[in-house]
């Protein structure tokens, strides 16, 4: 394991959570729904993300990337990417969409996202910093759901911004070919 | 210069093309054959079926997308192509999984590679698996007549940067290398075919065998899910569907039922077993679902000081398999090493890392190199493979455990194609693991794949060859149909598709399928004749 730090901190936290992490890991959609902290319907112009949603993707996506030049090129750059992000929820199944759902809200949510992300506050105004810690802490994590909460996360984040044609011009894709 | 859409202009001569999405009203169709799926297995019965002078109607979950929809964009193509969106994945999101959902199913959108079965496979399903009359040499004419109907030959084009570091890699190594073949005619070389291919190149079943089909009179109904089968005895009298919705999330539409003297399922591994799941078929031995196979892959990265451009040109052409069988057929898991197209949105997902790192990683990404290995399952009393249930909605759910059998497999995987990306003049090679780095020299790498962790979600695993599920075989308490693909216990019903066979292939399995579905279908035709 190359980060025993975060390693230990997650063990910590979680020794600390006791049995209850993994239990709430699974109720958190739906603790996030009663508590009101995650609206249950899709925001205005969206078809599967909610209005509670925004502010998180939209502080994980630079998170994820990296300093892409698309972000200060672009000043609706991340609006793309989140607007990708829900076209391609949209045609997958309910499961992967109550899945992604769960894990944005486990997120949001204070009770589920302090113990779990190590990120107290809310996390859409996280540093860099903090988003760096929480990702690598998952990362590393001995919870197979928190590793599996990592892959996940990175894989939406990144395959929706690679979709975007803002990103590609930067990583030296031309784009594909027109017939 | 605008390239000819066959289908559109098919439905225009009047092909018989029902979108049950648009249908404004509970609908009967009868056929004398049910066709359930119009991927490999589908597409190839239901020509031959069709032309045996037999009615047939075919079922497609997907929707019906043809060349003039095709535009090389891979988030549409994702979501429009693929099963739940191309989110689909086993159950603990160990293995995500690539698989067709759309009118000529995987066809549409596979990468072209087309293999006879091994000699081998074809060899331990007789021993093991007591599969009855299918040898090589038996099933030599059935793959030779598929691979003039689908143009299969060797690509005679020069590799693309990416494909041609196996072959360098291999000679400098004295490894085995050859040349793929593909089913294409009039191919283009521009590496999109996993978007649905734009020009018509691909000999896939949405241009040539479901076309075929359509002349003869067969109904096409698409946008639609096969929901349960209903018995009357030992017979299926009747096939109930319903309508997707409009982005093929749920089946929310409306109601069709389905007649036919006989059934076909061709749904593919997981879809098949999920239909028979939630029908209640016969199943006295808890055989359905059981055995799937993936052909799980594992992937490494490769840095190169040359440009690779990997995003284009015919995205599979070489492939080597110096590691497939040496170790025996059921000895340590074998696999075979080929390529994957490098478009941006999926290559972003095995870059590894995050932030800055993952950015320095795709910012080289026109001069990487992305090997992979197709893991060999099956074949081993370590490597049962999964298991399909249902999710409470109906949807289907594949438990797949990745075992230490496999995850030696993968550690040794790692090493093969480090070792052959580092003798095609790599600068720097990475294995696609969460705490993957690039190593510059092969003794780091080799250090480094000796200290990672094997375990889920650490090591990047993908597949996009789902088989078996309704495996064949004579023996009716390990087998759901026999080795004409005839179910062991519904007189009327038979399942033709890659989810017959009872192990991994160990190659790309179309022309497995096709070649198996040709000779089934066949018999099928004479049996109903």
């Amino acid at each position: 394991m190359s980060d025993t730090t975060s390693a230990n901190l997650d063990r910590r936290s979680l020794l600390k959570l006791g049995l209850g992490a993994s239990l709430m890991l699974g109720t958190a959609g739906l603790t996030a729904t009663l508590s009101g902290c995650s609206s249950s319907g899709p925001a205005g112009n969206m078809a599967v993300l909610r209005e509670s949603d925004l502010p998180l993707l939209a502080a994980l996506f630079p998170a994820a990337v990296g300093p892409h030049p698309a972000f200060s090129e672009n000043s609706n750059a991340i609006e793309l990417a989140i607007a990708q992000l829900d076209r391609s929820l949209q045609y997958s199944s309910p499961f992967v969409q109550s899945e992604v759902l769960n894990l944005l809200g486990m997120l949001s949510m204070p009770l589920t996202r302090g113990p779990l992300t190590g990120i107290w506050g809310d996390l859409a105004q996280a540093s860099p910093e903090q988003l760096e810690a929480f990702l690598l802490r998952w990362r590393d994590s001995r919870f197979e759901l928190l590793r599996k909460g990592h892959k996940s996360l990175l894989q939406l984040l990144h395959m929706a911004w690679y979709a975007t044609p803002q990103s590609w011009a930067a990583v030296g894709y031309p784009g594909p070919p027109i017939i | 210069m605008p390239v000819p859409d066959l289908f559109l202009q098919g439905i225009e001569r009047g092909w018989q093309v029902i979108d049950a999405s648009a249908l404004a009203q509970e609908t009967t169709l009868e056929a004398d054959v049910v066709i359930i799926g119009t991927g490999a297995g589908g597409g190839t019965s239901a020509e031959i079926l069709a032309n045996a002078g037999l009615r047939v109607l075919l079922v497609e979950e997907g929707s019906l997308k043809t060349s003039s929809d095709f535009k090389n964009d891979e988030a549409k193509a994702y979501a429009e192509l693929y099963q739940e969106g191309a989110a689909r994945a086993t159950a603990d999101a160990g293995i995500g999984i690539l698989q067709g959902r759309t009118v000529g199913g995987t066809t549409t959108v596979n990468w072209t590679s087309s293999f006879r079965t091994p000699d081998q496979t074809l060899a331990h399903w007789a021993e093991a698996h007591d599969v009855k009359g299918l040898d090589s040499a038996s099933m030599a004419p059935w793959f030779a007549r598929m691979e003039e109907r689908l143009g299969i030959a060797p690509w005679a084009v020069p590799p693309n940067a990416n494909n041609d570091v196996i072959r360098l890699g291999c000679e400098k190594l004295g490894y085995h290398w050859k040349v793929i073949p593909r089913n294409v005619r009039g191919c283009w070389n521009l590496g999109y075919c996993g978007t649905g291919c734009p020009t018509n190149a691909k000999q896939s079943m949405l241009v040539t065998t479901l076309p075929a089909a359509l002349e003869k009179g067969a109904v096409l109904v698409h946008s639609a899910r096969a929901e349960r089968l209903v018995f009357e005895g030992d017979r299926v009298s009747e096939v109930e569907c319903r309508a997707m919705d409009a982005t093929l999330s749920q089946p929310s539409g409306q109601r069709l039922r389905l007649r036919g003297r006989h059934i076909v399922l061709s749904g593919g591994g997981i879809n098949n077993p999920a239909l028979l799941l939630r029908s209640k078929a016969p199943d006295p031995h808890q055989r359905v679902g059981k055995r799937t196979f993936l052909h799980p892959v594992n992937l490494t990265l490769a840095q190169y000081d040359r440009d690779i451009h990997g995003y284009y040109g015919a995205p599979q052409s070489i492939y080597s398999d110096h590691f497939q069988w040496d170790q025996g057929t059921t000895g340590p898991v074998g696999y075979k090493l080929e390529v994957p197209p490098m478009q941006p949105s999926m290559t972003s997902t095995l870059m590894g890392g995050f932030g800055l790192q993952h950015l320095h990683h795709m910012a080289s990404l026109p001069q990487s190199n992305i090997l992979l290995a197709l893991l060999r399952d099956g074949f081993h009393e370590q490597s049962q493979g999964g298991s399909v249930a249902l999710r409470d909605n109906g949807d289907p759910l594949l438990d797949y455990p990745v075992t230490d059998y496999l995850w030696d497999g993968v550690r040794r995987a790692f090493l093969s194609m480090g070792e052959i990306q580092f003798a095609a003049g790599a600068r720097a090679v990475m294995p696609s693991h969460a705490h993957g780095r690039l190593s510059t020299s092969w003794a780091d790498y080799q250090e480094q794949v000796a200290g990672l962790s094997y375990r889920l979600h650490d090591v990047r695993l993908a597949s996009a060859h789902v088989m078996g599920g309704c495996a064949m075989g004579e023996d009716p308490t390990r087998a759901v149909v026999n080795s004409q693909g005839r179910h062991h216990q519904l007189e009327n019903l038979s399942i033709i598709d890659g989810s017959l066979f009872p192990t991994s292939i160990g190659a790309n399995p179309q022309l497995s399928v096709y070649g198996l579905a040709a000779r089934l279908a066949s018999q099928l035709a004479s049996d109903l004749g």
